[in-house]
């Protein structure tokens, strides 16, 4: 369960171009949610996805992971917990240049220390479900945009985090491709319990997801 | 975990392969120029030295006490062949010469001018000094009245093989005597004292000459690697004047030490240059990769994993420099020291100072071996400043900016 308590998050504080990017936000995410933050642009939806992910610091408030208060860790606990219990999908891929597409969606497991036949059977599965089993080899590089985002994908949901946090992760694929992932990600929802949280504009998303939560200029609208 | 950083390090290291592969150009070339120059200058003073002992002291002399002070042949060792017997015969010994010498003037029809004569069996010479690769002019022999010059004593007095030189001395009575000679050979030790004042004639002859007894001598040398040798010898033979190469040439410690000196400036120099490469292409490199670590954080790679693939991609870079510079730095000092290097433009200044005009490199170990642990230390050391501009990145930055 994730618990938002009155969290406040501004951007160039106490400057006359200050924004307060999360306004009081109070939530409560239940285990196994399929969640969309959804709202305009610069709504906040991506600074709340990073705040829950341990990524940005808060202001004000506190997040609960569990009977975690992100707040009080140092950073190389929340780094550990990204690793444990996260997975991210980045609207930019985010992929390590300089390791093949196995290597990418193997490479948080590798860092969570599971073995390597392990591994290798889970990058098998998961490359295959989103059809880049045939791309294993190749470099992020040689792969376009579209193949690259399911290469994040990938690497996101392979460790089977307990959450899954997702930024415009349909943004550089196609129609039918992003179907196929938010095929995957519910199934993922529903066997393994994994809440998912996406931050996106993206009607196929908010049609798939179960709850929607709404953003406007910082402050929660719908939940 | 390690085998994946050093792969993600390893990979790295090549994705601009330009920039590496001249990095360890730039690494490769500096070192094996500074082990061409340590060699040198190594060489320099270890043939003199080399020369040195060969000629004159070797690596113990012993003297009767208060010779050296008088260079009086009053001052000799009488039982000079016992204790060469018992030398002889000392472990870690390898070579012992007798020797004979005496101040006096040498003389030709228009010049004349100070100079030692020294008695010497050409023969025990050969073994302990290889004396004949002095020869600079005419025949090692001496013949029934010939004598060898040292060759500044033959510019001197204008001598050349052939020529003659009568030398006078006082003998062992206390008589002035002279004595005829024609010069068979010209020889360079590069030992200065030798070369300007030395004139060599049969041991045996000068102890006639000198009215010594057949075991007499002024110096007894030996030739050993045992570096402790010579404070046994100073015990045992207490009532003489025993002294190791150092003692009687402190000019070569200085000169030696001087060129550690040297070495030790060049080597600071060369790492100086090799530590503020690595630093310009590991800032880059992390410079341009700032977005990639932050992703690597954000995914929840620990910090420690990343300093360590930082240092990886380093030793990568610094070790591949360290293996072609050795490989190119050991070809470099195997020619300087079969070939050495000519320097016979500048013949009148080395000779003067009592150098070759071909200087000879050496090869030590240790040439390597500290190269390495410097190179690798640059190369640890030159990743701390990008490794702090990592410490300090906030990942949600990177991939805000990204977006």
């Amino acid at each position: 369960m994730i618990k938002l308590q009155n969290v406040n998050k501004y951007f160039y504080k106490d400057e006359p171009r200050e924004v307060h990017a999360l306004n009081d936000i109070n939530l409560t995410i239940e285990n196994a949610e399929f969640t969309l933050f959804s709202g305009a642009s610069g709504c906040g939806k991506t600074t709340l996805l990073n705040a829950i992910g341990a990524l940005d610091a808060i202001d004000s408030g506190k997040i609960f992971l569990d009977d975690k208060e992100i707040g009080s860790l140092s950073e190389h606990e929340r780094t550990a917990i990204r690793l444990n219990e996260m997975g991210f999908v980045f609207q930019a891929y985010n992929l390590v240049p300089v390791l093949s597409v196995e290597e990418n969606i193997g490479f948080i497991m590798k860092l969570r220390g599971f073995r390597e036949s392990e591994i290798k059977q889970r990058v098998l599965e998961v490359a295959s479900m989103l059809e880049i089993d045939n791309k294993l080899r190749s470099l992020p590089h040689a792969l376009s945009g579209g193949q690259q985002q399911r290469v994040a994908v990938a690497r996101a949901v392979a460790s089977k985090p307990k959450i899954i946090l997702a930024d415009e992760p349909t943004a550089n694929l196609d129609s039918k491709n992003s179907q196929k992932l938010m095929d995957m990600m519910r199934e993922l929802n529903e066997k393994e319990g994994v809440i998912i949280l996406f931050a996106s504009h993206d009607e196929l998303i908010r049609e798939s997801v179960r709850r929607v939560i709404k953003l406007n200029d910082g402050t929660l609208v719908d939940v | 975990m390690f085998r994946l950083i050093l792969k993600i390090a390893w990979k790295n290291s090549f994705a601009r392969p330009s920039r590496t592969i001249l990095l360890v150009v730039m690494i490769a070339v500096s070192m094996s120029m500074m082990l061409g120059i340590q060699g040198l200058y190594d060489g320099m003073v270890k043939n003199m030295a080399d020369k040195n002992k060969r000629s004159d002291s070797g690596d113990i002399s012993i003297f009767a006490k208060d010779y050296r002070i008088n260079r009086d042949i009053r001052y000799r060792i009488k039982n000079a062949e016992l204790i060469q017997k018992e030398l002889k015969n000392t472990e870690d010994v390898e070579a012992v010469v007798l020797r004979i010498s005496a101040d006096g003037l040498a003389s030709t029809a228009r010049k004349s001018s100070f100079a030692q004569i020294r008695g010497i069996d050409l023969q025990a010479e050969e073994n302990f000094g290889a004396f004949s690769e002095f020869l600079k002019s005419g025949k090692i022999e001496f013949g029934k009245r010939g004598a060898i010059v040292g060759i500044e004593l033959a510019k001197t007095l204008k001598l050349k093989v052939g020529s003659k030189v009568v030398f006078s001395t006082q003998d062992s009575n206390g008589e002035i005597n002279s004595m005829a000679f024609k010069v068979k050979a010209i020889v360079q030790t590069t030992n200065i004292v030798l070369d300007t004042s030395a004139i060599y004639i049969n041991l045996e002859k000068l102890r006639t000459f000198l009215g010594l007894t057949p075991h007499e001598a002024t110096q007894i040398a030996l030739k050993s690697e045992n570096k402790k040798l010579s404070e046994k010898l100073k015990s045992k033979y207490s009532s003489f004047d025993v002294k190791s190469f150092f003692e009687l040439q402190p000019m070569m410690k200085m000169m030696e030490d001087m060129m550690v000196i040297f070495n030790s400036i060049t080597f600071f120099i060369v790492m100086s240059v090799v530590f503020v490469g690595i630093f310009g292409v590991m800032y880059v490199s992390v410079l341009d990769r700032i977005r990639e670590f932050g992703i690597m954080l954000s995914i929840g790679m620990q910090y420690k994993y990343i300093r360590l693939q930082i240092f990886l991609e380093a030793i990568v870079v610094g070790l591949l420099g360290f293996l072609s510079g050795a490989v190119l730095g050991l070809v470099l000092l195997i020619y300087l020291k079969d070939y050495g290097l000519d320097f016979s433009a500048f013949a009148d200044a080395l000779e003067m100072w009592g150098y070759e005009t071909i200087i000879y490199g050496t090869i030590k170990l240790s040439y390597f071996t500290t190269t390495f642990f410097a190179i690798m230390s640059a190369s640890v050391l030159s990743v701390l400043i990008p490794l702090r501009k990592i410490k300090k990145l906030n990942p949600i930055e990177v991939i805000k900016a990204d977006k």
